[in-house]
């Protein structure tokens, strides 16, 4: 039982630099940026009160008031906003120019902390207000950064550190944060491949076909696609597989690299084929961010080995 | 191991044990209605753990302390969904058409529009939710919601049909025989200036 005991603590929180917090934070950073500004023309358009705006956001508020009250919403913010004196509108173009001011700090590295609660806190609110025009990439950002913002901030690399000279983080609580990370990244692909190999449309040419000349995601023209009708079975077989196979091939130093490639690679096509530009950057954030480092340092390792043998 | 790190282990369980429930929760429903290629017994098995899977939802009522907590760290923790994404096959997809008619006869043609492409993804998966829900109440407003944006956008418009239909796909097979995509119309809503309700019509 101790030994189990002290495997599971091996596990879960082993000494690691803090590499990977930098990077998740930056990665985190530039989304919010990118987030923020591809919604600049549309932001008061899809978030505005009732009678205005596309659909509004009173009514998936609603919704998720019956489901709980203490879920973050913007009709918070606006409220708060209009009590001090600003008009709705002018209070949606400040809660934009928050969001996009804490992806900033994000990026380089300053008032860490502050600026993770606050782009993680700001960006719930516009996912859960937004509610029916929100899909996975509000999912993964929202999962991001609410890892982000619990992790032993501010780490290394930040402006933070340089100005304020902290004294270092528990390595073991950096290493338990991204064993977290590690770890929701497998179920999300265990589930996700799961999911996928039962459905009779990925094993032929039938649901990467469909995926691709589906408006809004048919950027190729279908006349190009239909050249390459024999690729699609293999393709989509690759995906089921690469996806449900991630949790045992990632964990191997052996196969970590070429399944980290691979699994970037098929969000890089998914955003370029598809359109899904923001779905991409998150999901490859996130990988690199958990997986990326001590990939050299696994090769070095090896080759140190093999000097001193 | 330390006392933090006890604490940290828990949360660590009570996190991942949240994600795997949702995860199976979806995987049994979409075994227990048919939707994947696995055989019959599966699909029966599914449909006897089903009530299991959505027991907490079914017992605890709306007011709930335990359930409105629960629901408010799903949310906020990000993980109030699963990862079946384009899975177990890729739907068709739905469209909808408003028809602006003009006081002099003339008729427009316009779809929900937005000014990016960012935002153009985000109006497509409401069009779906619109597709994808059984309540006519919800569908009927957020249609509505739509109707009124797109006639904000053209004050002069006199009347408003939105017509709402599924999209079928050709198979790559069909795609070479000439056939392209195509629509079958599901429903379709009238409205008027005056405050009255929309006038509905189903396929």
């Amino acid at each position: 039982m101790a030994r189990w005991r002290e495997r599971l603590r091996a596990f879960l929180f082993p000494p690691e630099a803090d590499l990977w917090l930098g990077l998740l934070r930056i990665g985190l950073g530039l989304q919010v940026l990118l987030y923020t500004l591809s919604l600049r023309a549309d932001w008061n358009y899809l978030f505005a009160g009732p009678g205005e705006g596309l659909i509004g956001r009173a009514l998936p508020e609603a919704l998720l008031s019956t489901e709980s009250p203490l879920v973050p919403r913007l009709g918070w913010l606006v409220m708060l906003a209009t009590r001090i004196g600003f008009s709705e509108s002018t209070a949606l173009s400040i809660v934009w120019w928050v969001l996009l001011f804490a992806g900033c700090c994000l990026v380089i590295g300053i008032f860490s902390r502050t600026s993770a609660i606050l782009a993680w806190f700001v960006h719930l609110c516009a996912a859960e207000s937004g509610g029916f025009i929100s899909y996975g990439v509000d999912n993964f950002m929202t999962i991001g950064l609410f890892y982000l913002m619990l992790s032993p901030l501010p780490g290394r690399y930040s402006l933070d550190q340089r100005w304020r000279k902290l004294p270092p983080k528990d390595p073991q609580l950096i290493g338990f944060f991204r064993r977290v990370l590690q770890v929701h990244l497998c179920l999300i692909y265990f589930f996700g491949g799961l999911a996928k190999c039962l459905g009779s449309g990925w094993w032929d040419v039938s649901n990467l076909w469909r995926a691709l000349i589906r408006p809004p995601f048919n950027v190729i023209a279908p006349e190009i696609l239909i050249r390459l009708k024999n690729v699609f079975p293999v393709a989509g077989i690759a995906i089921c597989l690469l996806e449900i196979s991630y949790p045992v091939f990632i964990w191997n130093r052996r196969t970590r690299g070429i399944w980290l490639m691979c699994i970037c690679a098929m969000h890089l096509a998914i955003g370029l084929t598809m359109g899904m530009y923001l779905f991409a950057s998150i999901m490859i954030v996130l990988n690199v961010a958990a997986f990326g480092p001590g990939l050299r340092l696994a090769r070095n390792e090896t080759l140190v080995r093999a000097a001193l043998s | 191991m330390l006392r933090q790190q006890r604490v940290y282990l828990a949360w660590f369980v009570l996190h991942f044990l949240l994600i795997i429930t949702i995860s199976c929760r979806d995987i049994v429903w979409l075994v227990a209605h048919k939707l994947t290629i696995l055989p019959a017994p599966f699909r029966a098995a599914a449909q006897k753990v089903e009530p299991i899977a959505t027991a907490l939802d079914d017992k605890l009522s709306a007011s709930n302390p335990l359930r409105r907590a629960l629901l408010t760290y799903l949310h906020i923790a990000g993980i109030d969904r699963g990862y079946g994404y384009f899975a177990p096959n890729v739907p068709s997809g739905y469209k909808l058409v408003f028809e602006l008619h003009c006081p002099d006869g003339r008729v427009q043609y316009e779809l929900p529009g937005v000014n990016s492409a960012a935002a153009g993804l985000r109006v497509a998966s409401l069009v779906d939710e619109i597709g994808r829900t059984n309540s006519d109440p919800l569908r009927e407003y957020i249609i509505k919601a739509l109707a009124a944006s797109a006639w904000r956008e053209h004050p002069g418009v006199k009347t408003v049909r939105a017509v709402f239909g599924s999209l079928n796909l050709p198979s790559p097979a069909e795609f070479e025989r000439g056939k392209r995509e195509s629509y079958d119309f599901l429903y379709a809503y009238d409205f008027s200036r005056a405050e009255e309700p929309a006038k509905a019509e189903n396929h």
